[in-house]
C-alpha cells in the first residue's frame, strides 16, 4: 500500500506543477456533456473540442468539481471515434482551482491551432435518491438527480452545452438554473422529450477555479419516474479458488443485496403483491427476481443464504468456451430472493459456481508460470457495489505471485488460507474495491508459479497419514498388553 | 467326522483359516450393515438438502453453533437473554451439553486436521454416524447374549429398523442421536462389568454412563435398569462377588460423575427417580456383609435369621426413603414421571405435556409400521433367553418387559423398546437359522443328549429346576421354540431346511424394502421445508425459511417475536431475534400469558403484547394450502394452557359453536371470531378468492366474508403460501386515541371522502 501513496504524492506535485504551466496552452472550443440519468449509477459523457495554443502540448487537464468527484467511480478518457484508451493519472483536490485534475496524456503532441476531440466518461454512484422518499405497493418510483451544471475547465470555453437524459420522457421537475445571463445565448434550459437540454453557454473563462465556482457553478435537481428498480449491493465478498489437482477454478460470492429504492410505506400486502403479480403490473421498486450473467462453461451452481439451500432459481448454462475466445453466450441464471424485494429491504446471499480450470488459466512454458484471469465482479445492469472484497486463493506451495488488477485497488494483502487436505496452507492475495459499477468489469490476472514438489505435497500427506494409521493399527493389533495369562 | 451331513462342506481347511475368514467376513458385513445404516438416514438430505429438522434440534444447533465458535467456557456460562424475552435463560445449566461437546469435539479435531467441515453438516450427518456406532454396540451387547451371527443380526436391524431412523435420520440433530448408542454400550458394559465382575469394566459402564447422563434426560432409564437387574439377579439367589463389584464400581463412579451435569446436579441423591439405585446400592453392601459373614459362620439358623434381617434392613431403608420424600429432603415424583403409570394425569393436570404428540400413547399399527416383523420374533427371542436364563439374559427379560410397557404408554418411548426387539429378535432368527442352517443330522438319541448337556452347563445349578420347569412352561405354548426343539430332532431333508430358510430370507427381505419405504415416506422430512407432490414432480414449499429470513433481514436485531412455543427454538435459530416462549416449557406461565393473549380480543391482547414488549406476533396458517399443522387446530391447546392459569378469563367452552364443534366458518362463536388467533389467521384472507368462497383448505369450511379486520395489529410480512404470517404490534396513538378508535376515524373519513351517499333508502 506503502508505495502506491507515495507514488501518488509524487504524481500529486509533479502534475500540480505541470497544470499551472499547462494552465494556457488549450482552448475548448466546444464541450458538450450528456448526463445519461439512471438507478444507482448516472453515466456522464463530455466532449472537449479542443485546440492548442502551443506547440507540443501534449497534455490536456480535465477538472471534475470537489462535489462531483467524490461519486466518480469510473474515469476514461478517448479520442472521438476511437476504442483505444488514453493513460491518464488523477491529483489530489487542488485547494487553488477547487476541482480535481486528471491529467490526459494525448497519443500525439499538437501543434499551434491543431485540434482534436477528447471523448471522457465518467460514471457517477450515489448521486439519484428516491423522491418521495417512502412509496406503497402500489405507488410508482420517481427518482432525484442532484449535480453541478457547468462544465469545468482549465481553459477557456468558447461554448458549452449540457444534455441531462432521463430514461423515459416522464420528467416531474428540472431546475432552470437563474444567474448565468453573463453565458446564456438562448434559453437557459428546455426540455425535449426525455431530454432536457442547458444551454449553449458561450465565452466561459477558465472555470477551474474556486472563484469561478463559487460566483457562477449551479446546482441542478432532475426528479424523474424511473422503471427499474435500484439496485445496491451493499458488500460483495468474492473467493475465487485454484485447484489444479481438481483442474478446477471455484467461485464464490457473498452479497447482501439492498433495494435502494423509495423505502416501502405501510407495511407489505402479500395479497397486493399477489395481484401485481398475477395481473403483471408489479411496480418498479419491487425486485421479485435478479438476472446474473455467469460465465460460459460453469456447473455445480450453488445458491443459499444463512438458513439454507434457496430452491427458487433458474440456471441456463451455456457451454464453455476456449480460453481466449470472446463467448458470445452466458449461462443465465434468474435469481429469485426468498421473499420479493419492497424497498429498502435487505437480502444476503451467497451464489458460487465451479468452472473448468482450463477455461481462464493458462502456462507459460517461457517462464514456467502459470497465469489466471479472474473477473472482478459479476456485473448486474445497473448496480452498484459499495464495498467488493476479491481473495484469490492460490494453489498449495504457489511461489513468486504477481498481481495485475485491471484498476487499482484500495488495498491489497496476501494471506494464508488453509482448507481441506492442505498442510502448509495456500497462499492468498486480498484486493478491496469501493463502488464497483457495470465498467469494472475487468479481469484481475495473476501469475504464479508451482514447483513439482508442491503440487506432490497433498498426495505425500495423505500417504503418510494413512501409513500412521496402518502402523498405528499393525501394532495395536500384536502389542500384548495384558499383566498376566 | 463321522457324523452325516445334510450337504456337503470342505473338509481339508486349517481351524485358522476358517477362524481368519470368519472374522473377515464379519469386518465385512459390519461394513455394509454401517454403510446401510448411514445410507437409509440420507433420504433427507437426498430430498431435500443437509438441513437441521424439527424444532429441538435448532436449538442444539444454536447451542452447537455458540460452542464451536466461542469455545467450551463460554458455551458453558452462556446465557442467553433472547429466550424466554423478558427472563432470558441460563443455558449452560439447563441443557444436557452432551451433544453439542461431541460435535464440538469432532468439529476441533476435524478443524485440527485441516479438514474445515461446516459446523452445520457435522450436525446433519452426527446421527447417521453415531447409528453405525449403534448397530456395533447392539452386535457387542447381542455377542454376549448368544453369539456372533446373533450379533451381526442384531446389528442389521438395528442399522436400518424404522423405530430408530425415525429419530436419527440426517438433519435430526437432537439427544436421542447419540444417547441411543450410549445405552446400548453401557448396557453391553454392564453385562461385561457383571459377568467377568471386573472393575475396570464397571468404571467404564460409570463412564459411559455419565456420557449418557450428559447427553440425554432418558439417562434415568439406566439409572434404574441396572439396579432393577442387580435386585432380579439378588433375588433370585445369584448374588455373586462379580456383580457386587460391577454394581459397586458402577453406581459410586456414575453417580458422582453424573452429578458433575449442572443440569442434574445433586438430584441423584434427592429425587425419587434415582432412589431405586441407591437402594439397590445400599441392598448390596448388606447382602456382600451377609455372604461374606456366611463365609465364616456356617450355622444354617443363623444364615436364615440373616437373610430376615437383610428384608427388614430392606423395608426399614424403603420406609426411610418414603420418609425423606414426606419430609421433602427428596423431590417427589415429576409430573412427567406420573405420566408414565397414568396415561391421563397429564391431560387433566399438565395440558402442556399432553399436548405434545409426541407424548401421546402408541397407537397398535405403529409397532407394526416401526418394527415390521422384528415385533413377532421379539417375544419368542425373550422366551429363548428365558429358557437359557443366563445372568445377562435376565438383563433382557427385564428390559424387554419394562421397556414393552413404556413403549405401550409414550410414542416417543418407542425409542427405547427397539433395541431391545431388535436384539432379542435377533437372538431367535439367528436359533432358527442356526438350527437349519447347521449341517449335522443328528439322530434323536444324540439330539436329545445334546440338548440335555447344554441345559446342564449353562444354568447354574442353584436354580436349574425352577428354570426347567419355566421352560417346560414356556416352550408349551410358544409355537417358534416347539418348532426349534422338535426341529432339533426331525431336520433330515434339505427341502424342510430350504422352507424354512428361503421363509426367513423372504421375512429379512420385506423387512428391508419396509423400512426402505417407511424412511423414505414416513421419517425423511425436515418439516422445515415441506414438499409436495405434482404431477410434474416435487415441489419445496419453503415458506417457513422465507419468513424467517425476512425477520433476520429486515426487521431490528432486537425486535421481540411472539409466537406460540413450538416455534421459539425456530425463530431464534433461522430468524435469530428474541421469543417469548419457546420448546423448552419451563415457564408454565409465560406459556400460559402467550396462550392468553392468542385467545384474547386485540383489545385485552394488546395491553399484554405492550408489556411484554413485543415488536411482531407470527402465526402458522395452513387454511390456503391445507397444512394441518398450523395454529388454528393447535389453538385450543393454547385456551386450555391459558385456562389452567386463569379460570377466570379464558375458558374452553366458549370457543365452541352452541352445538360443541369446533368451527371456523360464519357459526364460529364469537369469542373464537374475535379473538387473536382467529383474527390473524384469516386477515384479508377471504379478499384472496375475489367474490367467490373462501374455503379453508384445512377445515374444509367456508371463511365468512369480510373477513376479520385488525386496529391494533399491522399486517407486516406474509409468506408465499400464507403459511407464515407476521403482524406488527402498533406503537400506542401519538394523539393519545385508544386504536380503535383512531382506526375508525382514519377509516371514516376515507369512507366519506370516497363513497356516495346512499339514497336508495325508499326502495327498502
Amino acid at each position: 500500500m506503502m508505495p502506491l501513496r507515495t507514488w501518488l504524492l509524487a504524481l500529486a506535485s509533479f502534475s500540480f506543477t505541470l497544470v499551472s504551466a499547462a494552465a494556457h496552452s488549450f482552448e475548448n472550443t466546444a464541450i458538450v456533456r450528456t448526463v445519461d440519468l439512471g438507478g444507482s449509477l448516472v453515466h456522464v459523457t463530455t466532449t472537449y473540442a479542443i485546440r492548442a495554443l502551443e506547440n507540443d502540448a501534449t497534455q490536456y487537464v480535465v477538472s471534475i468539481g470537489e462535489e462531483e468527484s467524490r461519486s466518480v467511480s469510473w474515469f476514461e478518457a478517448k479520442l472521438k471515434g476511437q476504442s483505444e484508451p488514453l493513460t491518464f493519472f488523477n491529483g489530489p483536490l487542488e485547494p487553488h482551482h477547487g476541482t480535481y485534475s486528471y491529467t490526459v496524456d494525448l497519443p500525439k503532441p499538437l501543434s499551434v491551432n491543431g485540434t482534436v476531440n477528447l471523448v471522457v466518461e465518467t460514471v457517477l454512484t450515489h448521486t439519484t435518491y428516491p423522491w418521495p422518499e417512502k412509496a406503497t405497493q402500489e405507488n410508482d418510483q420517481a427518482l432525484k438527480y442532484e449535480g453541478d451544471l457547468l462544465v469545468l475547465s482549465l481553459y477557456k470555453t468558447t461554448t458549452q452545452r449540457i444534455k441531462v437524459r432521463a430514461p423515459a420522457p416522464r420528467i416531474i421537475s428540472y431546475t432552470t438554473p437563474e444567474g448565468l445571463d453573463a453565458f446564456a445565448t438562448d434559453n437557459l434550459a428546455t426540455q425535449a422529450g426525455a431530454t432536457i437540454t442547458y444551454g449553449p453557454f458561450a465565452n466561459i473563462p477558465p472555470s477551474a477555479s474556486a472563484e469561478f465556482i463559487k460566483q457562477h457553478q449551479k446546482h441542478i435537481v432532475v426528479h424523474y419516474h424511473y422503471a427499474a428498480p435500484v439496485v445496491e449491493i451493499t458488500s460483495l465478498r468474492r473467493s475465487a479458488e485454484i485447484s489444479h489437482w481438481g483442474a478446477n477454478l471455484n467461485v464464490q460470492n457473498d452479497m447482501v443485496l439492498r433495494n435502494a429504492g423509495p423505502a416501502l410505506k405501510g407495511h407489505f400486502a402479500r395479497i397486493v403483491h399477489q395481484s401485481q403479480t398475477y395481473f403483471n403490473r408489479i411496480p418498479p421498486h419491487v425486485i421479485p427476481s435478479l438476472t446474473f450473467h455467469l460465465p460460459p462453461g460453469i456447473h455445480s451452481v450453488y445458491y443459499y443464504d444463512l438458513n439454507g439451500n434457496v430452491s427458487t432459481s433458474r440456471l441456463r448454462a451455456a457451454p464453455s468456451v476456449p480460453k481466449a475466445a470472446e463467448s458470445k453466450q452466458h449461462s443465465l441464471l434468474e435469481l429469485r430472493p426468498r421473499y420479493p424485494l419492497m424497498g429498502g429491504w435487505n437480502y444476503s446471499f451467497t451464489l458460487g459456481w465451479d468452472s473448468p480450470l482450463a477455461d481462464s488459466a493458462g502456462y507459460d512454458a517461457r517462464t514456467g508460470a502459470y497465469i489466471v484471469g479472474i473477473p472482478v465482479q459479476t456485473v448486474i445492469p445497473g448496480a452498484v457495489v459499495d464495498q467488493a472484497e476479491l481473495k484469490v486463493i492460490l494453489p498449495e506451495g504457489a511461489t513468486d505471485i504477481d498481481v495485475f488488477p485491471p484498476f487499482a485497488p484500495i488495498t491489497q494483502h496476501r494471506s494464508t488460507h488453509v482448507t481441506y487436505l492442505d498442510s502448509i496452507g495456500r497462499p492468498a492475495v486480498t484486493l478491496s474495491f469501493e463502488n464497483l459499477t457495470d465498467k469494472h468489469s475487468g479481469l484481475i490476472y495473476v501469475t504464479y508459479k508451482v514447483p513439482l514438489s508442491a503440487h506432490l505435497q497433498k498426495p505425500k500427506v495423505v500417504s503418510v497419514a494413512f501409513v500412521t494409521l496402518f502402523l498405528v493399527a499393525f501394532l495395536a493389533r500384536r502389542i500384548d498388553l495384558t499383566l498376566s495369562k | 467326522m463321522s457324523m452325516s451331513k445334510a450337504y456337503p462342506l470342505p473338509i481339508d481347511i486349517s481351524p485358522t483359516t476358517v477362524a481368519n475368514t470368519a472374522s473377515l467376513v464379519r469386518i465385512v458385513a459390519f461394513l455394509f450393515i454401517s454403510g446401510a445404516a448411514i445410507a437409509s438416514r440420507l433420504f433427507a438430505v437426498i430430498n431435500f438438502e443437509s438441513i437441521i429438522h424439527e424444532f429441538d434440534p435448532w436449538f442444539n444447533y444454536r447451542a452447537t453453533r455458540v460452542l464451536a465458535s466461542e469455545g467450551f467456557y463460554e458455551f458453558w456460562n452462556w446465557f442467553d437473554p433472547t429466550a424466554w424475552y423478558p427472563l432470558g435463560r441460563v443455558v449452560g445449566g439447563t441443557i444436557y451439553p452432551g451433544l453439542m461437546a461431541t460435535s464440538g469435539v469432532i468439529y476441533n479435531v476435524l478443524h485440527s486436521l485441516h479438514l474445515p467441515v461446516d459446523i452445520r453438516n457435522i450436525c446433519v450427518l452426527l446421527a447417521p454416524c453415531f447409528s453405525a456406532l449403534t448397530a456395533w454396540a447392539t452386535y457387542m451387547f447381542t455377542k454376549e447374549m448368544k453369539d456372533e451371527s446373533a450379533g451381526l443380526l442384531a446389528a442389521a436391524f438395528i442399522g436400518i429398523v424404522p423405530g430408530y431412523i425415525s429419530r436419527s435420520v440426517a438433519g435430526s440433530y437432537d439427544n436421542e442421536a447419540i444417547a441411543i448408542f450410549l445405552l446400548m454400550f453401557t448396557f453391553f458394559l454392564w453385562i461385561k462389568a457383571m459377568k467377568q465382575g471386573s472393575a475396570l469394566y464397571g468404571t467404564l459402564t460409570g463412564l459411559f454412563y455419565f456420557y449418557m447422563v450428559a447427553a440425554w434426560g432418558g439417562y434415568a432409564f439406566i439409572t434404574n435398569m441396572i439396579p432393577l437387574h442387580a435386585l432380579a439377579l439378588t433375588l433370585m439367589g445369584r448374588f455373586t462377588n462379580r456383580l457386587y463389584v460391577g454394581y459397586s464400581s458402577w453406581y459410586a463412579i456414575g453417580t458422582l460423575a453424573s452429578m458433575q451435569v449442572p443440569f442434574v446436579g445433586f438430584q441423584p441423591v434427592r429425587t425419587s427417580e434415582h432412589m431405586g439405585a441407591l437402594g439397590v446400592f445400599g441392598l448390596l453392601q448388606i447382602v456382600a456383609f451377609v455372604e461374606l459373614v456366611r463365609v465364616h459362620v456356617s450355622s444354617k439358623q443363623f444364615q436364615q435369621l440373616l437373610f430376615v434381617s437383610v428384608i427388614v434392613v430392606g423395608i426399614l431403608g424403603t420406609l426411610v426413603i418414603v420418609g425423606l420424600t414426606y419430609k421433602g429432603w427428596i423431590a417427589p415424583w415429576t409430573g412427567r414421571f406420573y405420566s408414565l403409570w397414568d396415561t391421563g394425569y397429564a391431560k387433566k393436570y399438565i395440558p402442556i405435556i399432553a399436548s405434545v404428540s409426541e407424548h401421546q400413547p402408541t397407537a397398535w399399527p405403529s409397532f407394526f409400521m416401526d418394527l415390521h416383523f422384528l415385533i413377532f420374533l421379539f417375544p419368542a427371542g425373550v422366551v429363548l433367553c428365558f429358557k437359557e436364563l443366563r445372568d445377562e439374559h435376565v438383563f433382557v427379560v427385564i428390559y424387554a418387559l419394562v421397556a414393552s410397557y413404556f413403549a405401550g404408554v409414550m410414542v416417543r418411548l418407542m425409542l427405547t423398546l427397539t433395541p431391545i426387539v431388535c436384539v432379542s429378535a435377533a437372538v431367535a432368527l439367528s436359533s432358527v437359522l442356526d438350527t437349519y442352517i447347521d449341517p449335522v443330522v443328528p439322530d434323536a438319541t444324540d439330539g436329545d443328549a445334546d440338548a440335555a448337556k447344554k441345559d446342564r452347563s449353562t444354568t447354574p445349578a442353584s436354580s436349574a429346576s425352577v428354570v426347567e420347569l419355566l421352560t417346560d412352561i414356556v416352550t408349551s405354548g410358544s409355537s417358534p421354540s416347539k418348532r426349534t426343539k422338535h426341529a432339533r430332532q426331525g431336520i433330515i431333508g434339505l427341502d424342510t431346511r430350504g422352507v424354512v430358510i428361503l421363509n426367513a430370507l423372504g421375512m429379512l427381505l420385506f423387512f428391508v424394502v419396509h423400512c426402505t419405504w417407511v424412511t423414505s415416506t414416513a421419517y425423511s422430512s425436515p418439516s422445515v421445508v415441506l414438499a409436495s407432490h405434482m404431477p410434474d414432480g416435487l415441489h419445496i414449499i419453503d415458506d417457513f425459511r422465507e419468513a424467517y429470513y425476512w425477520l433476520r433481514q429486515n426487521t431490528p436485531k432486537d425486535a421481540v417475536v411472539m409466537s406460540w412455543w413450538d416455534y421459539g427454538y425456530q425463530i431464534a435459530g433461522m430468524a435469530d431475534r428474541p421469543t417469548l416462549v419457546d420448546n423448552n416449557t419451563w415457564n408454565n406461565t409465560h406459556i400460559a400469558t402467550v396462550g392468553k393473549a392468542m385467545s384474547s380480543p386485540e383489545e385485552v391482547a394488546y395491553p399484554i403484547l405492550r408489556k411484554h414488549d413485543v415488536d411482531y406476533v407470527l402465526v402458522i396458517f395452513g387454511g390456503l394450502l391445507g397444512y394441518s399443522g398450523d395454529d388454528i387446530n393447535k389453538f385450543l391447546w393454547m385456551v386450555r394452557i391459558a385456562q389452567g392459569v386463569w379460570p377466570d378469563e379464558i375458558q374452553e367452552p366458549r370457543y365452541f359453536t352452541p352445538q360443541g364443534d369446533y368451527r371456523v366458518d360464519d357459526q364460529a362463536s364469537s369469542t373464537m371470531k374475535n379473538s387473536l388467533m382467529y383474527k390473524m389467521s384469516y386477515y384479508r384472507f377471504p379478499e384472496l378468492f375475489g367474490g367467490g368462497q373462501a374455503q379453508d383448505r384445512v377445515r374444509g369450511q367456508v371463511i365468512p366474508n369480510p373477513g376479520p379486520t385488525l386496529d391494533y395489529l399491522d399486517e407486516a410480512f406474509t409468506s408465499e403460501n400464507w403459511i407464515v404470517r407476521i403482524y406488527q404490534v402498533k406503537k400506542e396513538d401519538p394523539l393519545g386515541r385508544d386504536l380503535k378508535g383512531a382506526n375508525a376515524f382514519d377509516k371514516g373519513k376515507k369512507r366519506k371522502r370516497t363513497r356516495p351517499p346512499v339514497r336508495r333508502r325508499s326502495l327498502a
